[in-house]
């Protein structure tokens, strides 16, 4: 398919351009709050001689263009530099905590899509029934709180009144997996230890579900909000009056020409939530990404603060590519033609 | 004779609504016989679009809808059946054409997977290659050479005119007994109109399927229907063969429907009366007896 191929290359060259100017922005940023980065990574007892040592070894005295251009050539390499927080680089920093925070969002990910456009679905095919009316309360509620609220009230109700759930963790202390891909649902897998992998999920399901509620209620609403105005449709009229099942109208007819404007915003939500899963990770003590990176923001560990903003930001126009691509082959009239509508 | 593909008696229709109840349909009766084309003229908002719904059941689904009269699909009383039994007739033994051809067919799908869910209808085992092939036969009637690029397209890809012959061929595949057409083709220009109503002229004659053909178009009328009945404001007001009502219109608002024909000579349209009283006059509101 010609034209997804060109879709795919225009995106993909956007986003460098986009990651360029964020590597900048962030650059500069991480420079100018306040705080002498060699003195907080050396200590308090440190000596002017070894502040402006360490100074000169990070270029700090340099002009930032400068600093910039040693910056991008390193990145060129692959080399994001060493943090000063954990003395290591800070690419293996990212490989540690990055696949935690991942495996977070993309099951958060795919509880919004499983189950918010279900309910987005019966919600219109009942419209104005009871069902609706039940799915429309509780999705709102869900848009209505914040990641972090869910994420407490959730641990109180299923992790500690009523214990069903572990209060905190990826995994049980018992079981001792080595990193392979870093995802612990797959790492276990791979290692065959069904219980294990059992476990893990077992971890994952509450972080995920306070993660994800908010963008259920999302998809929900508007999936719901879109097929009511698609119901209206001659096409559905006259799918009705040729006498296609309800649920195949609901399921195919209705839904599919619905599905984009909710895809859109699934993928922002998406991306989204790779923000919001500092909090939640916070609470549920989730080793991953979000919390090294505030970490390192509180010790102006500059190195691990570009590093972690590139990759967020790069996981962030994955998404919105991915997202593009998928609207692009759910609609003919994109993938059909040569400039994308 | 057999007993009438559609026999409507009597039927009212009415919706409650936040300001109370309104009736739009007062008492409607009209007749179908097998294979005969008949056609339901009137003005916008007079009650043709409602009647067909009715007989489909579509609007039997809307809480806020009264209706009352009697509707009988060959001998059976629609009242009578149940939901199940009703929604099997839909799309097998009454099929519909619908205004306009390109939004009436779901704009994500292809031709030929659209087409595979109406032959399922009639045959729910049907695989997708059989449905293609017998798409593609029934394409073939309505003068579709390239069956299988149509069949692959989707309706945005496709013409006007061809989206039209793409209803027709859906609306005959499952072998109807009665055809319901909405003011088939209002959508296109009248080339491509006249085009398409000839091939579905053409069609209802050699499958000898009955059709209710509503339309605001007297000209297309006049060509395509046996009977004519003139609706106004929910009510009857002449009925006839085509041909007797257009010589000698005697109803007051047939005349003036009738003067309100643009004309290729010129001349402009005639000064009409939006509500003239004349037109409620009942002259031929039930004039079924007379028929037959």
């Amino acid at each position: 398919m010609i034209p997804l191929a060109r879709l795919l290359a225009k995106r993909l060259a956007t986003s460098l351009i986009v990651l360029i100017g964020v590597s900048m922005l962030i650059f500069a940023i991480a420079r100018i709050i306040p705080g002498d980065p060699a003195r907080i990574a050396l200590g308090p007892n440190a000596t002017a001689e070894q502040i402006a040592d360490l100074r000169a070894e990070l270029h700090l005295d340099d002009n930032i263009a400068v600093q910039y251009g040693y910056f991008i050539a390193d990145v060129a390499r692959g080399d994001l530099g060493i943090s000063l927080y954990t003395n290591r680089p800070v690419t293996a920093d990212i490989a540690l905590y990055l696949p935690a925070t991942l495996e977070l969002v993309l099951v958060a990910g795919l509880m919004m899509v499983c189950i918010g456009l279900p309910l987005g679905i019966w919600s219109a095919r009942w419209r104005g029934r009871a069902a609706d009316n039940i799915i429309r309360l509780i999705s709102l509620l869900g848009v209505s709180a914040p990641s972090f609220v869910w994420a407490v009230i959730l641990m109180l109700l299923f992790a500690f009144y009523l214990p069903l759930f572990p209060i905190a963790g990826r995994i049980s202390d018992s079981y001792a997996i080595s990193p392979v891909t870093g995802f612990l649902l797959i790492d276990t897998l791979l290692k065959g230890d069904i219980r294990a992998f059992g476990n893990a999920a077992w971890h994952i399901v509450l972080p995920a579900f306070a993660l994800a509620l908010s963008g259920i209620g999302q998809a929900a609403r508007l999936t719901r909000a879109n097929m009511v105005e698609t119901y209206e449709k001659p096409y559905i009229e006259m799918a009705q009056s040729y006498g296609f099942p309800a649920r195949r109208i609901a399921n195919h007819y209705a839904f599919r020409p619905s599905l984009i404007p909710s895809l859109t915003i699934i993928g922002l939500d998406f991306a989204a939530m790779l923000g919001n899963a500092f909090l939640v990770e916070a609470i549920f003590a989730w080793p991953g990404l979000s919390r090294y990176g505030v970490a390192v923001i509180l010790r102006k560990d500059l190195n691990a603060i570009v590093g972690t903003v590139l990759i967020i930001s790069a996981t962030f126009l994955l998404v919105n590519i991915i997202v593009d691509l998928l609207i692009a082959f759910l609609n003919p009239r994109i993938r059909y033609s040569q400039r994308p509508a | 004779m057999s007993a009438p593909t559609l026999d409507i008696e009597n039927l009212k229709l009415g919706f409650k609504g936040y300001t109370g109840y309104t009736e739009v349909l007062h008492g409607i009766s009209l007749s179908v016989n097998p294979g005969e084309r008949v056609a339901l003229v009137g003005e916008s908002g007079s009650g043709k679009s409602v009647t067909a719904r009715i007989v489909l059941g579509l609007l039997q689904e809307l809480r806020a809808a009264r209706i009352e009269g009697r509707v009988r699909f060959e001998g059976q009383d629609l009242d009578s059946l149940n939901r199940r039994e009703r929604h099997a007739l839909r799309g097998k033994a009454m099929s519909m054409i619908f205004q306009d051809p390109t939004s009436s067919l779901n704009p994500v799908f292809r031709i030929g997977d659209q087409f595979h869910d109406v032959l399922r209808r009639a045959d729910p085992r049907i695989t997708r290659d059989a449905a293609l092939g017998r798409a593609a036969s029934i394409l073939a009637e309505v003068s579709v050479r390239d069956a299988v690029r149509v069949l692959n397209a989707f309706p945005f890809q496709l013409s006007g005119g061809l989206n039209q012959r793409v209803m027709i061929a859906m609306a005959l595949a499952n072998e109807p007994a009665l055809l319901i057409a909405d003011e088939p083709g209002t959508a296109l220009d009248v080339t491509v109109q006249a085009q398409t109503l000839h091939l579905m002229r053409k069609l209802v004659e050699d499958h000898h399927t009955a059709v209710l053909f509503i339309s605001h178009n007297l000209g297309v009328v006049r060509e395509f229907a046996d009977q004519i009945y003139v609706i106004y404001k929910g009510r009857i007001v002449e009925q006839g063969p085509t041909e007797a009502v257009f010589d000698g219109p005697r109803h007051p608002y047939t005349r003036a429907l009738m003067a309100a024909v643009p004309r290729l000579t010129g001349g402009g349209i005639p000064d009409i009366d939006e509500n003239s009283p004349d037109f409620g006059a009942p002259l031929e509101t039930h004039e079924r007896e007379g028929r037959q």
